[in-house]
């Protein structure tokens, strides 16, 4: 799911560790793989990598993260996914585009972004990787195919970015 | 003669609000019914945790209003521990101010989430305006503006239940008896001064006034629409201070009727000898109502209408609040408003009265004294305790009960919109017969007016009931008097 030699990935991944940068893990811990997105940010933390960067955890996003993200340049947004083409995790460079996802509970990254352009007139650069889960179910912890694909993740960033 | 409708758990759609409208031989309305199949079951999966954990657990139930659960659950745990209201004990300033604090914030974040992510595209748009432009993000794209100030206004929120809950969701700032910290000047002057990216108080109470602006644009085109819509009758019912205005954090439970007598008045403790609660098979939630005025007559509303009915005046300490209030009561010549559309316009005069309270509260000394929590000792235990608050969407009621080792043995908790059960089906049923009567066809029209007539209860019945307007996912179904299936949509 990542174009071999796509420089510009390349080098936004390089650029995160930056005041500019937020890496903003998305879901629920509660919730076996929705736990993804925090899980990869635990690992940066724990790791102290791209330590100038902001970090955030949470479950889901807001359209207050429009504000946010419009007071950075580079943020990377790590979170769940069910889809099936990805098999193990993905990176894609997200466009804004208000879409029909909003719900009070939830809002998705192209609307948040296409929000602060709309709203606050700031189009940073926004990447969004997807890990594959498998169960979501009430219960603490990753399951072993999702931490695979969690370490895949890792791996690739830890080459990137180190 | 209409025929009893069945709801099979089989055919139960996650997350839609089902509503079936009973037709007799010559197509008029004899029945409309809110169902809801959702459930939780929050109140046994609690059973066996520790008592302590409750607040932290319950919170959980809801991603809007958690602190109103968490400060209800940490008012039950002071009854269990012997130092509650049940004991005729007075919590001590700090924490109850902080408390307080906390829960302003969160009336203030919710309360401007329904209003102007759900409610006021629907009033800028008109209700028959294309569901795709009638949402937040058709906002965006005409006022972005207006979206801007409403971000700030729900941040400024969000980064105050984080002060005062630790956290901006599902906070752990309540101990039984008191509080684990209190606020310093530092911290409140934040709220007060602005600082980057934060609106500083008098800008939060001029963009929280443009709420009321919204509604009274929209009220003034639209008079008729607004006023008839779903006028439905019910008893209004908070809790009240001594002097008898609203009290969001504690007092008696006030009940009155249209005229604004007092019906019924008494400790929310005793809240069990005052309601029973019927059931139906077609919908798991319950129908509380006054045992001594019957099912009829004894069913209540609770939430912003409610409250606003039940206030004489918010006083001078909310000189802004206490102008909108008086207006509200002019408009209505005296009288409780049941018209279900006003509660959009208690709402706004709500977040309103929210911000001045909080610019109050920050002003407090007490909030930065050093006193945080009553200590009891082992004899006092009662293991057992009740909690109400004014949640934003209404009164909400817990009730747990734990064994010598602390252990919870049992949970009852009366949410606001279970209380709001009996109103909304008449809402529903008023619906019903303005927008179907005489027609045997669900049109848009009529799958848009109920949406809004559920959305100003903005009820939990789900998550779903939060989705932005014309995507509410709905089931409508019409029966005939022969109980045949004459016309069904979903979305």
């Amino acid at each position: 799911m990542i174009a071999k030699n796509d420089n510009k990935l390349e080098l936004f991944l390089q650029a995160l560790d930056s005041a500019d940068s937020i890496i903003y893990g998305i879901g629920n811990v509660g919730r076996e793989d929705d736990g993804l997105g925090w899980a990869f940010v635990d690992w940066i933390e724990k790791e102290g990598i791209c330590p100038k960067a902001e970090l955030v955890r949470s479950y889901q996003l807001h359209l207050e993260d429009a504000d946010l993200i419009g007071r950075k340049k580079q943020i990377l947004f790590v979170d769940a996914s069910k889809k099936e083409e990805i098999a193990h995790f993905s990176i894609s460079k997200v466009e804004p585009k208000l879409d029909f996802s909003f719900t009070s509970h939830a809002i998705s990254v192209q609307s948040i972004l296409a929000t602060s352009k709309q709203c606050f007139e700031k189009i940073p650069e926004v990447y969004l990787m997807e890990i594959a889960g498998y169960e979501w179910e009430l219960k603490i912890g990753l399951t072993q195919d999702a931490e695979n694909n969690l370490n895949r993740s890792i791996e690739y960033f830890r080459t990137i970015v180190s | 003669m209409g025929k009893k409708l069945v709801i099979d758990p089989v055919t139960r759609v996650e997350g839609h609000g089902k509503v079936t409208v009973q037709l007799d031989d010559e197509n008029n309305i004899i029945g409309a019914r809110l169902h809801v199949v959702e459930f939780r079951g929050f109140e046994k999966f609690v059973q066996g945790h520790p008592y302590w954990e409750a607040p932290m657990f319950l919170q959980r139930i809801c991603g809007i209003c958690f602190v109103s659960h968490h400060l209800c659950g940490a008012k039950v745990l002071d009854d269990m521990i012997g130092v509650g209201y049940a004991q005729g004990v007075e919590m001590l300033p700090t924490p109850e101010k902080v408390r307080r604090l906390g829960h302003y914030f969160q009336q203030l974040q919710s309360h401007v989430t329904a209003y102007y992510y759900l409610i006021a595209p629907e009033m800028i748009f008109g209700m028959d305006a294309a569901p795709e432009k009638r949402n937040i993000l058709g906002l965006i794209e005409e006022n972005p503006e207006m979206v801007k100030r409403v971000v700030a206004l729900r941040k400024w929120g969000q980064e105050g239940i984080k002060l005062v809950m630790g956290k901006k969701m599902h906070g752990i700032a309540s101990v039984p008896g008191g509080v684990n910290h209190n606020v310093t000047q530092e911290q409140i002057d934040r709220f007060l001064d602005g600082d980057d990216g934060l609106l500083d108080i008098d800008t939060v109470i001029k963009y929280a006034s443009e709420a009321l602006d919204v509604f009274y644009k929209f009220h003034e085109e639209n008079r008729e629409q607004v006023d008839r819509f779903a006028d439905v009758p019910a008893l209004n019912m908070c809790l009240v201070d001594a002097e008898g205005n609203v009290d969001y954090y504690h007092g008696k439970m006030r009940i009155t009727d249209e005229d604004k007598n007092i019906i019924e008045e008494f400790d929310y403790h005793d809240y069990m000898d005052y309601f029973a609660e019927a059931t139906e098979e077609w919908s798991y939630m319950k129908f509380p109502y006054l045992k001594k005025y019957g099912r009829e007559k004894g069913s209540v509303r609770v939430g912003p209408l409610a409250r606003v009915n039940n206030t004489k005046a918010y006083g001078k300490a909310t000189p802004l609040a206490q102008i909108a209030l008086e207006r509200f009561h002019v408009y209505n010549n005296g009288k409780a408003s049941n018209k279900t559309l006003h509660t959009n316009w208690a709402r706004a005069i709500e977040i309103l009265h929210s911000v001045e309270l909080i610019k109050n509260l920050l002003g407090d000394p007490d909030l930065q004294k050093e006193e945080l929590k009553i200590t009891p000792t082992k004899e006092q235990w009662t293991g057992d305790g009740i909690g109400v608050v004014e949640a934003p969407r209404g009164t909400l009621l817990h009730h747990y009960r734990a064994n010598k080792n602390g252990e919870i043995t049992f949970c009852n908790l009366v949410v606001s919109t279970t209380q709001n059960n009996t109103v909304m089906n008449r809402t529903v049923l008023a619906v019903a017969q303005e927008y179907i009567g005489g027609q045997n066809e669900i049109t848009e029209g009529m799958m848009n007016a109920i949406e809004v007539g559920i959305r100003a209860y903005d009820p939990c019945l789900s998550c779903a009931t939060h989705a932005t307007a014309g995507t509410m996912p709905l089931d409508v179904q019409v029966i005939d008097s022969k109980g045949n299936l004459l016309d069904s949509k979903k979305r």
